[in-house]
């Protein structure tokens, strides 16, 4: 699928003003707006590991460095690695009946590494207890942990305290006239004690940069290089507490665990895409993909590129939806979407300068608002507002340069809905669409071609690409609304801005 | 080119379907499934035992273009217990023993190899080079390491073919002696 939809030549305008391929869309039914990567929240859904296919509690994961504990990878070229059998002789040699040893060794079938290479003695049972590499540095690095945790303590408690002092019903003395308790410490002749919550966490030993370096071995220079004995950037990498030189001290490492994530629009908090929980299923229980909501364009054909002359492109027009639709096509007019995202911008500022005026004049603590009342809440607990997510994504200017006019068609035609039996019957030929316009110049079940006429700028360079683009208008069926409330299916027009890169001029 | 002269040990299954031209000599227990092609076109290709040759794998005797034009007739010699895998392309000037040539590789002729090489999936070499011992070159940039000991016979696999293929595919019939 992806040679058809993969390059980027037909691409559509997300809401938030990204341009990317309908593949790459989803389509929120709550906001019936389109939703891309950039205007999506990220959530990890699960933890697993891609060998085993097994689900670890997100607790365990972080206890094990975010690493399986059963699978070992490749250290040379980073496949899985699987376990093999090797039969040594009986137990016992004299006795004939003694059962068969069996030992187990490590290796991959990708690169033919194997444990033996690096002297790791085969195992006596299957399932592992390969030894583990000590970290030279794991002493330095608990120091640093422990020390970041101390931290993260003390600043954990900084905010309770404070959090206590501002809801502290009474105001001290101390507090209205400035004076505070450590100032009367001092006077009094008490020697000032900070707070026992409030000490300043042991930071570890800072490291020391050292001027000592070895001598540059002479067999660099006198020995000629065996780059098989070397081991790559990448080996190196993938072990960065040992970061081995040589390819005989490359030990297998624990396979890194996979995430599944849940997509969640931004605007109404809802999932757009969310994958079934058992790591070994590909399928999702939330899919809310563009694809299949909105009507997918392709380019059937174009006749050759000539600045300023008008060319006939023939579009591909399909309904993915189980709905029939109608398409209207209009005027890109990208000022338009340019003065919108303005409007938005000037309104949000002017908002967010209320909510910071209207939270200052609240600011407990200062001697005007105790004089007004205590009991005074911030306005914007009193007004019952809907739930507003916590990032919201600012729509931005659609920064595409379009260098080609699309003559755009009158009238509006009809697309039927998909109807996947239809592929096989070739007697469903016939079509109830009346009145087509004359642009259609070729329809089956839910597909329609349309003719287009483009006229490529008079002043374009050679080595530029055409880009040409308009904005679709369709009719959208939300039937989420109706199977929660029990209406009818509701409709609406949805509009969203498509970009074609045309390829480039000919020249004669 | 001369007449094809095929030669044939006891013991060695050669699908009638295989395409051989030349002077072609297959050792015994050597299998050559059907829609394998050898082409002796530079000079004889000696197979030596217990081969494996999967359908669709290409050998061919053809001399690099400096060498070409020379007095003596060389033989390309194919050691045993070499594996030629699914879609390969082997050129090579002079093969060992325990060679295993990964599903479409492609090995050129100016490559000699030694024993023990493993050629992985889809990787080129066509660099004049003479491999060292039990090298497997792998991954889409074809690194290079070195193993300790050679790729595992396909013992289990070639006595099921051995006694499978005949079932369903017509055999040449040896027609040398020992
Ligand atoms: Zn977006
Ligand atoms: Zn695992
Ligand atoms: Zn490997
Ligand atoms: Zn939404």
């Amino acid at each position: 699928m992806s040679y058809i939809t993969g390059p980027e030549v037909v691409s559509y305008a997300c809401t938030c003003g990204l341009i990317k391929p309908l593949p790459k869309l989803y389509f929120c039914r709550h906001c019936s707006q389109i939703r891309c990567s950039f205007c999506v929240c990220s959530e990890v859904d699960s933890i697993f590991c891609g060998k085993c296919s097994e689900n670890i509690p997100s607790a365990e994961a972080t206890m094990k460095k975010n690493r399986c504990a059963n699978c070992l990878i490749c250290p040379s070229c980073q496949q899985e690695l699987s376990t093999r059998i090797a039969s040594k002789g009986p137990a016992n040699p004299t006795d004939a009946k003694s059962p068969i040893k069996k030992t187990y060794y490590l290796s991959c079938y990708f690169c033919r590494w194997n444990s033996r290479d690096v002297g790791i003695p085969d195992q006596p049972s299957a399932t592992g207890g390969w030894p583990q590499r000590d970290n030279v540095h794991s002493h330095r690095l608990q120091d640093v942990v422990d020390s970041y945790k101390q931290i993260m303590l003390s600043q954990k408690h900084k905010k309770e305290h404070d959090k206590k002092k501002k809801i502290g019903k009474f105001v001290s003395y101390t507090d209205r006239t400035g004076v505070t308790a450590s100032a009367l410490r001092k006077k009094i002749g008490i020697p000032d004690t900070p707070h026992a919550l409030l000490k300043k966490p042991k930071m570890p030993e800072p490291a020391v940069a050292s001027n000592d370096v070895d001598e540059l071995p002479e067999h660099l220079i006198t020995t000629p290089l065996n780059l098989m004995d070397i081991t790559t950037v990448e080996q190196r990498l993938l072990q960065p507490e040992s970061q081995p030189l040589t390819v005989d001290k490359l030990f297998p490492v624990r396979k890194q665990l996979s995430i599944k994530k849940s997509l969640r629009c931004r605007c109404c908090e809802r999932n757009v895409s969310k994958p079934e929980f058992n790591p070994s299923s590909v399928k999702f229980k939330i899919q809310l993909f563009a694809y299949f909501h909105i009507p997918e364009v392709r380019i059937v054909s174009l006749s050759p590129l000539v600045e300023g002359v008008p060319s006939e492109l023939i579009l591909k027009f399909t309904n993915p939806t189980q709905h029939q639709t109608t398409i209207t096509l209009l005027n890109l007019d990208l000022a338009e979407q340019e003065n919108y995202v303005k409007e938005l911008t000037v309104s949000e500022v002017a908002e967010c300068l209320e909510h910071s005026l209207s939270l200052q004049s609240k600011q407990p603590g200062s001697l005007t608002s105790i004089s007004v009342g205590s009991g005074s809440q911030p306005s914007s607990l009193l007004s019952l507002t809907p739930r507003q997510p916590s990032i919201t994504v600012k729509p931005r200017k659609i920064e595409q340069h379009v260098n080609c006019d699309v003559e755009m068609p009158e009238g509006a035609f009809v697309l039927p809905p998909r109807d996947d039996a239809a592929e096989y019957d070739e007697s469903s030929d016939v079509h109830n669409v009346e009145h087509d316009p004359k642009h259609v110049v070729w329809r089956k079940s839910n597909k329609a071609f349309i003719k287009l006429l483009v006229v490529p700028n008079a002043n374009l360079q050679a080595n530029q690409d055409v880009v040409c683009g308009f904005s679709m208008e369709h009719i959208y069926t939300n039937i989420l609304v109706a199977t929660m409330e029990n209406k009818q299916p509701q409709k609406s027009h949805h509009r969203v801005r498509i970009f074609f890169n045309l390829g480039k001029i000919t020249r004669e | 080119m001369s007449k094809n002269s095929i030669k044939i040990f006891p013991g060695a299954i050669v699908c009638e379907e295989a395409k051989l031209r030349g002077d072609i000599t297959v050792g015994s227990g050597t299998i050559i499934h059907p829609c394998a092609t050898i082409v002796a076109e530079a000079g004889p290709i000696i197979i030596g035992e217990q081969c494996l040759i999967e359908e669709q794998a290409k050998i061919v005797h053809r001399l690099p273009l400096d060498q070409q034009n020379k007095e003596n007739t060389p033989v390309l010699i194919i050691g045993s217990h070499n594996v030629f895998e699914v879609g390969c392309t082997v050129e090579a000037l002079k093969i060992g023993n325990n060679n295993v040539f990964e599903a479409k590789c492609f090995v050129g002729n100016k490559v000699t190899v030694t024993n023990g090489c493993t050629f992985g999936t889809g990787c080129v070499v066509t660099d004049e080079q003479i491999l060292k011992e039990n090298v497997s070159i792998f991954g889409a940039k074809c690194h290079m390491r070195e193993s300790l000991d050679k790729p595992a016979p396909q013992t289990l696999q070639m006595e099921t073919l051995v006694k499978l293929l005949p079932n369903y595919h017509h055999i040449r019939k040896p027609n040398c002696k020992h």
